[in-house]
C-alpha cells in the first residue's frame, strides 16, 4: 500500500517541484528580456507583465548614452587576450608536468592545484600596488594578465588530465622521426588535446566575460570599464535616473553571449565545471 | 586537498602511478625508456621553455601577492609608500577588538550553513527525481537548472535586487497577490531580512552544479543494489537512505566542501552587488569588509589582516569538515 502511494507520488507529484523550480529559474531571466523592451513608464506601471510594444530604444540608449559599446569592446579584449594567454601559459606546463619526468614535477603540480583553494582576496591588495608599479593599473591588458594567471591552476589541471589520455606511442614515433620536442608539443600534443583545450577555453571565456570583483578593484576610469562594471554603474545610477529599461537592456547584452555559448557547448560546460569541482 | 577521490578516475590513477614511479629510484632523465632520445642539456632547455615563463607569471601574480599580503598585515599603510609604518601585531589586536569583525564572520557562516542545507536538500531531491524516476524530460530540467551557474554574479545580483524591490519587486507583488500584504517588506533594506534574502539567490545560482555532481554519483550506482533492496522489501524511502545516500557520500562530501570554499572565498561578490554590506553593516561578510577597509577607506594594512583571517578561517573550516565527514568508503 505504501509502495503504491509512494510510486504515485513519485511519478506525477514529483513533477510539481521540478516545474516550480523551472519557473523560478526561467521567469526572472525571461522577465529581464521582456523588461529590456519596455519603456520606463511601462516598467513602473506593470513591472512583471508583457510589454505593450517591443521597442529597441533601451538598447540604443545603453549603447550610446551609457557607453556600453566601449565596455563591450573592453570586455571582448580582456576575454580574448585572457583566454589566449591562459592557453599559452598552461599548455606547455601541463605537457611538461604530464609527460616529462623531472624532479619536483609532483610538487609543482600540487602547488598549482592548491592555488585553486586559496582565497585570492588576500592577494588582491598587493596585486593592486604591483599593477600600479608596472603601470598596469586601470589598464585592460593588465586585467587580462591577472585573469589569465588566475585561471592557470584550473586550466593546467584540466589539460593534464586530458593529455594523460593521449597514447604515448604517437610522441615516441614522432621523436624517432627526428621531430624536436617543440614540434611534438605544437604539432601532436596540441591538436590531440583540442577537445580539452576547447572545454577549458569556453569555461575561461565565460569566467572572464562575467568577472566583476577584480575588475572593480583594478579598473578605475569609466572608459576602461568592462561590461560587468558598466552594468553595476548603470544599476547604481538607476536609483536616481530610473533608467530601468536601459539597465535591463545592458543585462541582456551581457547575458546573450553566455546563453549562445551554453546553447552550443552545454555538455562541455556542464562536464568541465563538474569535473573541475570534483577533482579540484 | 580533495584529491583523495581521484583514485576512482582511471586516467588519474595512471598518472599518479607514473608520478610515484618517478619519485623513487634514480633521476628519471637517465632512463633509457624515456622517449626523448636526446642530450639532457636539450631536455633541460625544453623543460625550461615549458615551465619557467608560466611559473614566473604565477609567482608574480599569485604567490608574491599572497605572501606580501601576509607581510602587509604587519603595517599601517594608507597606500602612499612614504607613510608605511611597521606596527607589529597592532592590526591583529585591532581585528580582535573590531566589533564588526565577529558580525562579518557570523554572516559568512550563516551563508555557509544555509547554503549547504538549502542546496544539498534541493540538489539531492532533484538528483534522485531526475535519475531514479524515469522522467522523459529530465535533460530539459538539467539544462535549465544548471544555467544560473554560468551567469555573471552582477547579472544575478541585479536581477535579484529587482525581485526584492519593495515597490516593483516580484516577492512583494506575489505576497500582495496572495493577500499577504502584511508580510511584504523592503527585504534588502531591512536589517533583519537583508542577510537571509541573500541566501535565495545563492541557492538559485548554485544548485545546478551540485545537481550534476550528485546525478553523476547516482547514475554510477549499479542497478543490482536496488533490485536486491527491492527483493528484501525495502521501500523507496529506505532504498534512498540505505543505498543511494551511502554510495554517493563522496559526491556529497565534495559538494559540501566546495560550497564552503566558494562561499567563504566568494560570497562577498554577491553582497557587494546587492547590498554593499548594508544596511548598517547587516550584510557585511569578511570579503566585503576587506574591500571596504582597503579600497574605500584606504586601510590597506588592516585590509590585509582581514585577508589573512579569511585565509586562516577557510583552511580551518575545510579541514574541520573533512574530518567531520570522513567515512569509510562503502562497498556492498
Amino acid at each position: 500500500m505504501r509502495r503504491t502511494v509512494g510510486q504515485m507520488l513519485g511519478r506525477t507529484g514529483i513533477r510539481i517541484p521540478l516545474i516550480l523550480w523551472t519557473i523560478a529559474v526561467l521567469y526572472p531571466i525571461i522577465w529581464m528580456f521582456i523588461g529590456s523592451f519596455k519603456s520606463n513608464a511601462e516598467i513602473y506601471r506593470n513591472p512583471w507583465g508583457l510589454p505593450e510594444t517591443f521597442n529597441w530604444q533601451n538598447f540604443a540608449d545603453a549603447w550610446t548614452n551609457y557607453n556600453i559599446d566601449t565596455s563591450v569592446f573592453n570586455s571582448l579584449i580582456v576575454t580574448v587576450i585572457g583566454a589566449i594567454l591562459t592557453l599559452a601559459m598552461a599548455i606547455p606546463t601541463a605537457y611538461a608536468i604530464e609527460r616529462i619526468n623531472f624532479r619536483g614535477s609532483r610538487f609543482l603540480f600540487t602547488l598549482y592545484i592548491s592555488a585553486m583553494m586559496i582565497p585570492m582576496v588576500l592577494g588582491w591588495i598587493p596585486l593592486f600596488f604591483l599593477l600600479m608599479e608596472l603601470n598596469l593599473l586601470d589598464n585592460i591588458y593588465g586585467l587580462a594578465i591577472v585573469y589569465a594567471v588566475s585561471q592557470l591552476p584550473f586550466t593546467i589541471f584540466v589539460l593534464t588530465s586530458f593529455m594523460s589520455t593521449i597514447p604515448k606511442s604517437l610522441e615516441e614515433s614522432a621523436a624517432m622521426d627526428g621531430m624536436s620536442p617543440y614540434m611534438v608539443l605544437w604539432k601532436i600534443i596540441t591538436p590531440l588535446s583540442m577537445s580539452g583545450i576547447i572545454t577549458v577555453t569556453i569555461m575561461n571565456t565565460i569566467q572572464f566575460w562575467n568577472e566583476y570583483f577584480m575588475a572593480l578593484i583594478f579598473l578605475q576610469s569609466s572608459e576602461n570599464y568592462t561590461l560587468a562594471l558598466a552594468i553595476d554603474f548603470i544599476s547604481s545610477e538607476a536609483q536616481y535616473t530610473n533608467a530601468w529599461g536601459t539597465l535591463f537592456a545592458s543585462l541582456v547584452i551581457a547575458i546573450v553571449p553566455v546563453i549562445i555559448l551554453y546553447a552550443i557547448f552545454q555538455r562541455r560546460i556542464a562536464k568541465g565545471m563538474t569535473e573541475g569541482a570534483i577533482k579540484g | 586537498m580533495l584529491r583523495e577521490y581521484t583514485g576512482a578516475d582511471e586516467n588519474d590513477s595512471i598518472r599518479w602511478t607514473k608520478v610515484s614511479e618517478m619519485m623513487d629510484g634514480k633521476p628519471s632523465f637517465l632512463r633509457k625508456s624515456d622517449w626523448m632520445v636526446q642530450s639532457s642539456k636539450q631536455k633541460y632547455i625544453f623543460l625550461a621553455f615549458c615551465l619557467v615563463p608560466t611559473f614566473i607569471m604565477f609567482c608574480i601574480f599569485t604567490l608574491y601577492p599572497l605572501f606580501s599580503g601576509l607581510y602587509y598585515s604587519f603595517f599601517d599603510w594608507s597606500g602612499a609608500s612614504a607613510n608605511r609604518e611597521f606596527v607589529g601585531f597592532d592590526n591583529y589586536v585591532r581585528l580582535f577588538n573590531d566589533a564588526i569583525i565577529p558580525r562579518t564572520i557570523i554572516h559568512d557562516y550563516f551563508l555557509v550553513a544555509t547554503k549547504i542545507i538549502g542546496i544539498m536538500i534541493m540538489a539531492l531531491f532533484f538528483a534522485v527525481a531526475l535519475t531514479q524516476l524515469k522522467i522523459k524530460e529530465a535533460p530539459f530540467y538539467r539544462i535549465v537548472f544548471f544555467f544560473p551557474n554560468i551567469m555573471s554574479v552582477v547579472v544575478i545580483g541585479i536581477l535579484w535586487t529587482f525581485i526584492y524591490n519593495p515597490s516593483m519587486g516580484l516577492v512583494n507583488s506575489g505576497l500582495e497577490f496572495l493577500g499577504l500584504e502584511s508580510l511584504a517588506r523592503p527585504w534588502l533594506g531591512s536589517e533583519t531580512w537583508a542577510l537571509p534574502s541573500l541566501v535565495l539567490p545563492s541557492i538559485w545560482a548554485g544548485i545546478g552544479l551540485f545537481l550534476l555532481m550528485l546525478m553523476g554519483g547516482i547514475s554510477n550506482i549499479s542497478k543490482s543494489y536496488y533490485e536486491a533492496a527491492e527483493i528484501d522489501g525495502a521501500t523507496e524511502w529506505q532504498q534512498f537512505w540505505k543505498v543511494t545516500l551511502p554510495l554517493i557520500w563522496p559526491q556529497i562530501k565534495i559538494s559540501v566542501l566546495y560550497i564552503i570554499i566558494t562561499t567563504l572565498n566568494g560570497s562577498f561578490i554577491l553582497v557587494q552587488v546587492m547590498t554593499g554590506g548594508g544596511p548598517n553593516n547587516a550584510t557585511h561578510v569578511m570579503g566585503s569588509y576587506l574591500y571596504q577597509q582597503a579600497f574605500e577607506q584606504y586601510n590597506f594594512g588592516y585590509g590585509a589582516t582581514i585577508g589573512v583571517m579569511i585565509l586562516v578561517l577557510s583552511l580551518i573550516t575545510v579541514l574541520f569538515f573533512q574530518f567531520l565527514m570522513r567515512r569509510e568508503k562503502v562497498e556492498y
